[in-house]
């Protein structure tokens, strides 16, 4: 940690912790309800659990965004943040309004408005934190005069996150006007400026752990974000194909969305061929591995799988059945948690004051069972969305009847999301596992210092170079890496 | 390629797409009246598409394809069940449905019966919204893959379900059988044609014969004196004669929808029981 007040970001991550960590609870329960009879049918229904899950996702996620941002900012423009304390506060209104949120759901209190389910006075908060948030970002900017490609990518990317809110604010009388809206919101939330602040994010981790040319990395940032916007802008059509709008939005949005696996490829080219010319000698390599695990799975997951389904004649069978979930769940996955938790393990061993390289085998654990279990998951998701498009969709068969036909993908799924739910439960251990520290240093800690067993003298330099790995090396045992 | 000029190709493109993006919205602003019959949304709508909020209600099930997935799609729902059946229904989702059997139910929501009547308004009015044909085939609540049906709207997809093309000189029979998969509210959504199948109607399987014993029965409220006159009798007044049943009628009011003797033309009606009248 160079600077004292990147110690807020401690704080940020935490409160993203606990609120992962519910989300997967109530993710499990939702699971558990496919397969049914519910025991807690009026006690918590499954509307309820499925409102908690998404809407925690979307306050862990934007306070991961936060965090990881207060954490960079100073990074980046060599300052000190303008004010911690407005940081505190923001955090405190922040939480507050999440977890009244949650409370509120349990008791029904909400928009019944699919992800946008925050009452007024929450929506309100929102907007009142993301203003704090932004202004304190902004000034810090301001007292540095240094303002890097990355951090203004982030930085867009977050204003327009909260520009693109006020739709959400507003009331529409025809529900058909208030679906078009909506997916200003999300969709331009997910699709568009979230990628610019994940771009942004990954840009950060990539020069800093592949050590490779900021110039270059900061041209092709700019090449990813063009093929984002190109493509996701427009291909918001593919929410417009069924609900009551005219026509030109199918071609439109099969167009368009059938690019936007584009921006991601590039991502993830970006990633690999970073990793290649600049090799990978950093010694946090569990940050490495959701750095580029983060590209990966968001290629896979948010480009490959939405473009299985997004072409009108596809979608029209596929449409609102499980294969969504698929999509969604891998998309928000590999894209947005695993890139915050890239942040964040990169930037854990500054907040604890330990070497970058002290990660145990256990945080490999966190990464590979978070992996495994949400590929898992997806194929699932997806196993079971085909059940359900080929009898319910094609051959007519009754809803409830083909929900009986696909029950074992629900028991394959409930097994993968108990791999994951261990993974994240052994991530959010690791995370609060070392008491936070926060000693301001002026170069990072890369190593813990050698010492020679035999004479007891110290024999590496804490901030000396360290060996690089042959760059083709496939991911070790997380044993073998401890050695490291 | 240098960092300017990257910088230039994303503003570029990003501008491109904004400025296309907000074009289509307005025009599309110019469309949304006549597409989704706007000068329909009554006030009765409007409160019903806030009880459909107000009970979280997308959280379970879809609306042209979106929410979740955890309860049948809703968008022709009006279409496929009559306005007697789906107050019946929101009144207490158990008497329809066997949580053991299906493993899901719906809880009970407490709606007020001016809630209920408006939700279906609500639902009603997205029902008819011109949304290119969505779904291709009727999203069936519950009933067997046999029942393979298709919407009138699409004859294409209709026609493809028959076992050879049906037109115009066609054996009524045959023009009975087309209509049962194609009239809309659609008759598949509710009767199947399998011995004991029961769906939201009862089964249509082995229809004559029930139709002559039921004619034989103290028990029979209708007019009709003959299994042709039944058969008619239960389509265009369906309260006539209820079968017995919770799940059919409440209050000697059935649950089938009554609009056939508006919707469908005298010759069209004739087609269906003589389709009918073959099932013994």
């Amino acid at each position: 940690m160079r600077y004292k007040s990147q110690s807020v970001a401690y704080w940020y991550f935490a409160v993203a912790m606990v609120l992962f960590g519910l989300q997967i609870v109530f993710g499990l329960l939702s699971a558990a309800k496919y397969l049914g009879p519910d025991p807690l049918l009026y006690i918590l229904p499954f509307d309820v659990t499925k409102t908690i899950h998404t809407n925690l996702l979307i306050v862990w996620v934007l306070t991961g965004f936060m965090g990881a941002t207060y954490w960079l900012v100073p990074d980046e423009s060599r300052t000190e943040l303008y004010s911690t304390k407005l940081a505190y506060w923001q955090l405190g209104l922040w939480t507050f309004m999440g977890v009244t949120a949650v409370i509120g759901y349990l008791f029904r209190y909400g928009t019944g408005n699919k992800l946008l389910e925050q009452p007024l006075p929450h929506k309100l908060m929102i907007v009142v934190s993301m203003l704090i948030f932004l202004y304190n970002i902004g000034m810090t900017i301001r007292k540095a005069r240094r303002l890097t490609t990355t951090e203004g990518v982030l930085l867009l990317g977050l204003a327009l996150s909260a520009v693109l809110y006020v739709p959400a604010l507003l009331y529409y009388e025809n529900y058909t006007v208030s679906i078009f809206y909506r997916w200003w919101t999300i969709h331009l939330w997910v699709e568009g400026v979230w990628m610019m602040i994940m771009a942004g994010f990954l840009a950060y981790l990539l020069i800093r752990l592949s050590g490779i040319d900021r110039e270059v990395m900061e041209k092709w940032l700019y090449v990813i974000v063009g093929l984002v916007f190109f493509a996701g802008i427009l291909g918001t059509a593919h929410h417009y194909y069924w609900v009551g709008v005219p026509q030109y939005w199918l071609p439109i949005g099969g167009f368009f969305s059938a690019l936007e696996p584009l921006a991601l490829a590039a991502m993830a080219m970006y990633a690999y061929m970073a990793m290649r010319r600049g090799g990978v000698r950093h010694p946090n390599a569990l940050a490495l591995h959701w750095t580029i695990g983060s590209a990966i799975f968001a290629l896979f997951g948010a480009g490959l799988l939405g473009l299985a389904h997004t072409w009108p004649s596809v979608n029209q069978w596929t449409h609102g059945t499980l294969i969504t979930a698929m999509h969604a769940h891998s998309a928000f996955y590999g894209a947005y948690a695993m890139i915050i938790m890239a942040m964040i393990t990169y930037a854990l061993p500054g907040l604890t004051n330990r070497p970058q390289d002290s990660y145990s085998p256990l945080g490999y654990w966190a990464f590979w069972l978070q992996v495994s279990g949400m590929f898992g998951m997806t194929l699932a998701f997806g196993t079971a969305g085909i059940g359900q498009v080929y009898l319910e969709r094609i051959m007519g068969m009754g809803y409830l009847d083909a929900q009986m036909k696909i029950q074992v993908h629900f028991l394959m799924l409930i097994l993968a999301a108990t791999v994951f739910a261990s993974g994240v439960a052994i991530f959010i251990y690791e995370f609060f596992r070392h008491r936070p520290r926060f000693d301001v240093v002026d170069d990072e800690v890369l190593a813990a210092p050698v010492v020679d067993p035999v004479t007891g003298q110290v024999t590496g330099s804490p901030t000396g170079p360290v060996a690089a790995h042959p760059v083709a090396e496939p991911a070790p045992d997380p044993v073998v890496r401890r050695e490291h | 390629m240098n960092k300017r000029q990257s910088r230039i190709f994303a503003i570029v493109a990003t501008g491109f797409a904004v400025v296309a993006f907000i074009g289509l919205t307005l025009h599309s602003h110019t469309r949304f009246g006549d597409l989704t019959n706007a000068e329909n949304i009554t006030p009765e709508v409007t409160h019903g598409k806030d009880v459909w909020h107000k009970y979280n209600c997308i959280n379970c099930h879809t609306l042209f394809g979106e929410g979740a997935y955890y309860a049948p799609d809703l968008t022709k729902i009006t279409q496929h069940r009559g306005e007697a059946y789906l107050k019946a229904y929101m009144r207490d989702p158990s008497r329809f449905y066997d949580e053991q059997r299906h493993r899901r139910l719906m809880p009970t929501q407490n709606l007020s019966e001016e809630e209920i009547h408006n939700l279906i308004q609500f639902l009603d009015w997205v029902a008819n919204v011109d949304n290119q044909g969505w779904p291709p085939r009727p999203i069936l609540v519950t009933g067997g893959a046999v029942n393979v049906a298709a919407q009138g709207a699409d004859a294409g997809v209709a026609q493809a379900q028959d076992v050879r093309p049906v037109s115009a000189d066609s054996d009524p029979r045959a023009q009975g059988e087309h209509l049962f998969r194609t009239a809309i509210p659609v008759c598949t959504a509710c009767h199947s044609l399998q011995p004991g199948v029961q769906l939201a109607g009862p089964t249509m399987a082995g229809m004559a014969e029930t139709a002559e014993r039921t004619l034989a029965s103290p028990d029979y409220t209708g007019s009709a004196t003959d299994v042709v006159g039944y058969l008619r009798e239960a389509i265009v007044e369906p309260s006539a004669h209820v079968v017995p049943g919770d799940m059919f009628s409440a209050g000697g009011m059935s649950f089938m929808p009554n609009t056939y003797r508006d919707s469908l033309s005298d010759e069209q009606i004739d087609q269906l029981v003589a389709f009918l009248e073959t099932l013994k």
